[in-house]
């Protein structure tokens, strides 16, 4: 294994431990490229395509470079009625960006997410971890 | 340790572990699945096994229910009928492919287009007969005067002209009709008459035939052939061909009874007596009336055809002629004429051209040839001034649609005009002329079911259509006769579960899928034509039959739309016993890609059901991980690693492939 | 001031934080005046940032709504007025804190405050039982399953502990809160996160189980945090040894799947699978976790276990109806006017909860969803159900976790199952048919009603395509998903055939069906909406152009005199 991927060493390769080493991977990598699929197969001693199988099952896994600011726009219960779908829409616009890609810059990543938890503050979104509640039209721009 | 449970009150006894499906199967109760497989560990995917539990009215799946002592389940009510048909309609609305190509489908006979046309392409062309005849026991003049809805339907119309399908039924039949005799079975000690020696009597003859009954087939006319021989004129069907043709049904041992007329010298009574059952196909044979006035001094067109037919195209010039009509008879009277040594005629239709029944290869030879045509002009009045007749028409416009969909032609008034003409002749259609011990319903046709073993098909059941409709429902009767004298079920190896990817109407160039392998993109194969002078002025056939060499080539034009699973799709077999319907349920299907890199295996996700078979052979019986599910939910999909496809060293096993209840993964047809 | 401030506690729950506790604490902190504590949620995510001021007498006053600006703070330091907060009478008399009691009290990295308040009291005295005595007591509770479920937690128990002679035994805790609008175990977790961690311990004991797994969900990096701070401690202690048996404690973070919500889906993830669920049985309680008997709770029903073990099953049976004993924590959201985190006693009434509690105003509110997105919506007209497993099932609805999101007069019920359904379908593993085709057709069929594209013959379909996903699936995900849109057939089926018959959407949210409006007498030619407008649909002489207008409500809400409205399409 080469060591871009050696965050994998502190986990015990036991194959139950394969989500555990794809988010190591995404925690230091910020996605998870094909090479990384390999290593993570090698290491955990499983086929490549089980691997993959696993990751894109989950939407917490990424598998294309995101921007150097996440955004993520939370579409739970409390957020949709309280009008997340437009200020999805907003961030669209004002970023041209589609949810799931980065701009062309590499600068904005977005994605649409259930819930980040924080319903009563509802509209809510996230970037780059950070969560920002009680969203109205103005609130995107100014980030 | 056994369990003792019941399935609709039928007490059965599992064996330890043995699932409800295992122990049902064992005793002769099926339960459909597409999931199951005995090599692997259940997936319970499809639910179409589902059965229900009485006692708590919950639904299992049962190839992974294991049943408790005592209880009870249903698996044949209605109710579970209804679950199974749902789970199968479900599956169907997510189903991306073509269950049969759109040529077969759009072939009224349903012949095995691509099938035939595969072989053509190899260069077996006797092989490529045989498959024809299934469907289409006359191919020598189907394969000249057919309109060819199997060539207006091919996917083939997105990228430019359709494949040349008729042509492939025409060398097939030149090369190999007169040599290739079927296997005739012995008799099964059955008789049935056959009133009519038309495409649709002989059809029913030649598959009764081929079932070991024994036929006689009355004809009123001096030869058989009804209206190939009668109707379409030599230049398009040379009589000696069709002579041949019809020689081979005699050499099976089909009897042909001429000048034998029902209601004339010919009693249903007796026949009824005499055999087990009568097929009518007595045609259509009377010309509609143009409703105007003089119409005595009309000649009919279909009157006008037979008699240079039986005049074996010696018949006399019929001068300045005037056509009225738009269908494939007026373009057959103008073409005839002018064959005839007239040097003008006219086509009289009170429509468009755009909106012509006939064929448009048929329209323009009939310009090439020098036919005139007058548009939106209807007749009224035909007289008699001196030795020619004189016809008076009005003017028409185009106004609303009417039920057929076409624009409706509306008098405009005053526009009253004369033309002065040798013959004229109506072409507006024909009628069935059924005798009166013949119950016929309002528009004169015949019932398909007469009632007391007395069947009808061709024009005389459907009105006047083409040929390859009286061969298919001829076809249809034979088998409807079969199991009226026998009591057998015929498998007609028909399922009527078509899934499609859709109209070429409605799908662009890249909507095209080569799922099997890349095809030609050359252009259509030309037709060769005699001279201008020569079509003007003899009878000779028009067109050339495709020399093997432009046939091979012209074969590799074909997209091959079919699924390669077609004949053991389980999910077709299943959706055709639970009465599917493909469009119960609708919604959005999934673009999805297809892989076809491998030399053998195909891979066509749009028809995957996502049950995870193949991931499992892959995984517990091969033991070589090669497959995974990807992604999830709707969006779920089966594939390689990083899906480069398959390596070339699976094709050496092909477990997965098999496995696979429907056309997800194939093997290339060949 | 005759009483002197002791110390002050900043609410420091993930709510707390977006809505800028950090910045108060360190304001705070800055000041140098006294024990400033950072705690966790307090419950009143309205009112947040939330502090809460504890004086010497043992008295305490809660400020809210603070702003990092010195006057807040200066206020606060000096018992003023500005950003004083009061719980509401309302809210007050009906909670019942008894899982929440330490939550927003002590700070969630402390195990000496557990400790000095109860903590651990329950696992000595589990400790001191038979396993088997721990587990009759757990089932004469009554207590039921906090997941949704509602299995009694009990009889769940013995059937673990019945398995003398497995190899291991696993427990784990289901804490992959995944419902939509649902945070009770976000709270917990991150506000008491011992709590849950001895009901672990106590389960632990009763049943045999060597292995205890935390299944939680990535998305909660403050109550992954805080879990794991907790059982170092734990560690520490030597807590995790029962009676001279070890048991390891392990967080395995979730990476984003509703579905393994369900038992079996869970498993599987844990054991580093995709997360599809699998035909039961075998259960897990006799093949589980790479075939271990394994037992899964959730957090809340462990939270629930150590009241028991302390106070004993007869005290915890002591408020409940007859067959839903104890407490239940709510997550209230939506259209009211105090949303928050609650816990009441089985058997409060839906208005309570609503009304009393959550200060919803009674002539707006049209119905509750209970369950979120597997559950179903419960009318107006039915608040005086008290709240427990069984009425609510009854009513169409479900129990669920805890989501409570209360849907207001202007919400459209149409839309917002199809919202559900939405969800639904994104999160259906893919695996069994009727829940990964059926449920995206129910999405389909919804989408074309709220685009005013439905006939009347789509509502029979859809019912009965309904209840055959619900009869056909193969887990709770898709037994379930079909119930949004049965409970609003059932209750609102009026607004169905508003849609589909006079294609109008009475509470005008579905865009299709409404158009904008411009009233001229009321506009001053300001021409902010022209500015505004994405698209270019209003014209110089402001009159908005319905086929370009996306109904994005840019004009609307810019308008400085209201002169544009929403209207029904097919108004003139």
């Amino acid at each position: 294994m080469g060591k871009k991927f050696d965050v994998l060493t502190k986990i015990e390769n036991s194959p139950n431990n394969l989500i555990k080493g794809l988010q190591a991977i995404q925690a230091s990598e910020g996605y998870v490229s094909d090479e990384a699929i390999e290593a993570v197969g090698e290491y955990f001693n499983i086929s490549p395509v089980e691997v993959e199988g696993v990751l894109t099952f989950y939407s917490q896994f990424k598998r294309v470079k995101p921007g150097k600011y996440k955004i993520a726009v939370c579409d739970g219960t409390a957020c949709h009625i309280k009008g997340s779908p437009l200020i999805q829409e907003w961030v669209k616009n004002e970023l041209k960006v589609n949810v799931g890609e980065t701009t062309a810059d590499g600068l904005f990543s977005l994605e649409s997410v259930a819930c980040l938890g924080c319903c009563s503050l509802a509209p809510v979104m996230s970037i780059n971890g950070r969560v920002y509640g009680k969203l109205d039209r103005k609130a995107p721009q100014k980030s | 340790m056994s369990v003792e449970f019941k399935i609709d009150g039928k007490t059965i006894v599992a064996n330890d572990g043995e699932t409800i499906l295992l122990a049902a199967a064992r005793n002769g109760i099926s339960i459909p699945s597409l999931c199951y497989n005995q090599k692997i560990s259940h997936t319970t995917s499809c639910f179409v096994c589902v059965v229900k539990d009485v006692k708590t009215g919950r639904f299992l799946p049962s190839c992974s229910s294991i049943p408790a002592p005592g209880q009870e389940v249903e698996s044949s009510t209605a109710e579970v009928r209804d679950m199974r048909q749902t789970s199968l309609n479900l599956l169907l609305s997510e189903h991306v492919g073509d269950c049969e190509a759109p040529c077969t489908l759009a072939c009224p006979a349903h012949a095995k287009v691509e099938e035939y046309v595969r072989e053509g392409k190899k260069g077996n062309f006797l092989e490529s007969l045989k498959i024809i005849k299934q469907r289409i026991p006359m191919p020598m003049s189907v394969g000249r005067v057919c309109p060819r809805f199997c060539e207006k339907d091919c996917r083939k119309n997105v990228t430019g002209e359709p494949l040349a399908i008729n042509d492939f039924k025409r060398l097939a039949a030149d090369l190999y009709y007169e040599t290739y005799m079927e296997d005739i079975p012995a008799s099964i000690g059955k008789k049935v008459a056959v009133v009519g020696a038309g495409p649709a009597g002989l059809s029913c003859a030649y598959y009764l035939r081929l079932k070991g009954v024994d036929v006689t087939v009355f004809e009123a006319m001096p030869k058989a052939g009804g209206m190939i021989r009668y109707g379409i004129p030599e230049y398009r069907m040379p009589k000696t061909l069709l002579d041949k043709e019809i020689k081979h049904f005699t050499d099976m041992g089909i009897e042909i009874k001429y000048g034998m007329k029902l209601g004339d010298n010919l009693s249903l009574d007796e026949l009824k007596k005499e055999f087990d059952a009568v097929a009518i196909t007595i045609g259509c044979w009377k010309p509609s009336s143009m409703r105007c006035e003089g119409e005595e001094f009309v000649t009919q067109g279909i009157d006008f055809l037979r008699e240079v037919s039986l005049h074996d195209t010696k018949y006399i010039n019929p001068g300045k002629t005037i056509v009225v009509g738009g269908g494939n008879t007026a373009m057959d009277c103008v073409r005839t004429s002018v064959r005839l040594g007239s040097k003008d005629v006219t086509c009289f239709y009170r429509r468009t051209e755009a909106e012509m029944p006939a064929e448009k290869l048929e329209i323009h030879e009939a310009k090439e040839e020098g036919v005139k045509f007058q548009f939106l002009v209807a007749p009224v009045k035909v007289e008699k001034r001196g030795e020619k007749l004189v016809l008076t028409c009005q003017r028409m416009e185009l106004g609303e649609a009417d039920a057929s969909g076409r624009r409706k032609p509306v008098v405009i008034p005053g526009s009253d005009f004369e033309t002065e003409a040798d013959t004229i002749i109506g072409a507006i259609g024909q009628k069935t002329n059924a005798p009166a011990c013949l119950e016929a319903d309002k528009f004169g046709n015949l019932a398909a079911n007469l009632g007391d073993n007395v069947f009808a098909a061709g024009d005389c059941n459907t009105g006047a259509a083409t040929v390859v409709e009286a061969l298919a429902g001829g076809r249809t009767m034979a088998n409807s006769i079969f199991e009226a004298v026998t009591g057998e079920k015929v498998d007609d190896n028909e399922n009527p579960i078509y899934v499609s990817r859709g109209h070429w109407r409605h799908l662009a160039k890249d909507d095209l899928v080569y799922v099997n392998s890349a095809c030609s993109e050359a252009p259509r194969t030309k037709q060769s034509l005699i001279s201008i002078e020569e079509r003007t002025s003899t009878f000779k056939e028009v067109a050339a039959t495709f020399t093997e060499e432009q046939i091979k080539e012209e074969g590799k034009r074909c997209i091959e739309c079919s699924c390669s699973a077609k004949g053991d799709c389980m999910l077709r077999n299943h959706a055709k016993d639970y009465d599917c319907d493909v469009d119960a349920i609708k919604g959005e299907k999934l673009k999805v890609a297809y892989d076809n890199r491998h030399s053998v295996i195909i891979q066509d996700r749009g028809k995957c059901i996502k049950c995870g078979t193949c991931v499992k052979i892959c995984k517990e019986v091969v033991n070589n991980n090669l497959l995974s599910a990807k992604k999830r939910g709707l969006y779920t999909y089966i594939g390689t690693a990083f899906d480069k496809g398959f390596p070339e060293s699976c094709k050496d096993c092909l477990e997965c492939v098999k496995a696979c209840p429907v056309g997800a993964l194939t093997i290339k047809k060949m | 001031m005759s009483k002197n401030i002791l110390k002050i506690r900043v609410g420091m729950a993930s709510c707390g934080i977006a809505a800028g506790a950090t910045k108060i604490l360190e304001m705070l902190q800055a000041k140098n005046a006294c024990v400033i504590e950072e705690t966790g949620c307090i419950g009143h995510c309205y009112a947040e940032p939330m502090v809460e001021v504890v004086y010497d007498d043992n008295s305490s006053q809660y400020y809210a709504n603070l702003k990092a600006e010195d006057k807040y703070i200066d206020s606060i330091l000096s018992g003023g007025d500005l950003g004083k907060f009061d719980i509401h009478e309302g809210r007050k008399s009906k909670e019942l804190l008894r899982v929440l009691r330490l939550a927003g009290k002590i700070d969630p990295k402390s195990f000496e405050d557990y400790c000095a308040n109860g903590g651990y009291v329950a696992l000595k005295n589990a400790l001191a039982m038979e396993p088997d005595a721990v587990v009759n007591e757990v089932k004469l509770s009554g207590l039921r399953g906090r997941g949704g479920g509602g299995f009694s937690t009990g009889m769940k128990w013995s059937f673990l502990a019945a398995k003398k002679n497995a190899e291991q035994k696993i427990l784990i805790c289901n804490a992959d809160e995944g419902d939509p609008g649902a945070f009770m175990d976000r709270s917990l977790m991150e506000s008491v996160p011992h709590q849950m961690l001895e009901g672990m311990l106590i389960a632990a004991y009763a049943t045999g189980a060597t292995k205890l797994f935390i299944y939680c969900r990535a998305e909660y990096p403050l109550a992954i945090k805080h879990l794991k701070i907790a059982i170092d401690q734990i560690y520490e202690h030597n807590l995790n040894n029962l009676n001279g048996r070890n048991v390891e404690i392990i967080i395995k973070e979730g990476a984003g799947a509703f579905v393994c919500g369900e038992e079996t889906a869970l498993i599987h993830s844990l054991e580093g699978k995709r997360g599809t669920p699998r035909f039961r049985p075998p259960f897990p309680t006799d093949s589980g976790y790479f075939g271990y008997p394994t037992m899964i709770n959730n957090v809340e029903t462990f939270g629930n276990v150590p009241i028991i073990l302390k106070d004993g099953a007869a005290a915890f049976a002591s408020v409940g109806t007859e067959n839903s004993k104890g407490t239940k924590l709510f997550a209230l959201a939506g259209d009211l006017k105090y949303p928050g985190l609650v816990e009441i006693p089985m058997g409060t009434t839906l208005a309570e909860i609503v009304f009393d509690i959550g200060g919803a105003d009674r002539n707006e509110v049209k119905a509750v969803q209970t369950g979120g997105p597997s559950g179903g919506c419960i009318p107006v007209e039915l608040f005086d159900t008290p709240v427990d497993y069984d009425s609510l099932k009854t009513l169409g609805a479900i129990m669920g976790s805890g989501g409570m999101i209360v849907i207001g007069k202007d919400r459209c019920m149409v839309e917002t199952a199809r919202y559900f359904l939405d969800f639904t379908h994104r999160e259906s593993c893919g695996k069994c048919t009727f829940c990964r085709v059926g449920t995206k057709r129910m999405f389909e069929i919804l989408t074309r009603i709220t685009e005013g594209k439905g006939t009347p013959e789509d509502l029979p379909f859809l019912k009965d395509l309904a209840l055959k996903i619900k009869k056909g699936s193969l887990c709770g995900l898709g037994q379930t998903a079909p119930n949004p849109v049965l409970a609003t057939m059932q209750y609102f089926m009026n607004e169905y055939e508003d849609h589909v018959i006079r294609k109008t959407c009475t509470a005008l949210k579905c865009k299709d069906l409404v158009k904008l409006q411009l009233d001229q007498s009321k506009c001053v030619k300001c021409r902010l909406c022209i500015k505004n407008c994405p698209v270019g649909a209003i014209s110089d002489d402001f009159v908005i152009d319905p086929e370009k207008c996306t109904k994005c409500n840019s004009c609307m809400d810019m308008c400085p005199k209201k002169a544009i409205s929403c209207v029904a399409k097919n108004e003139n």
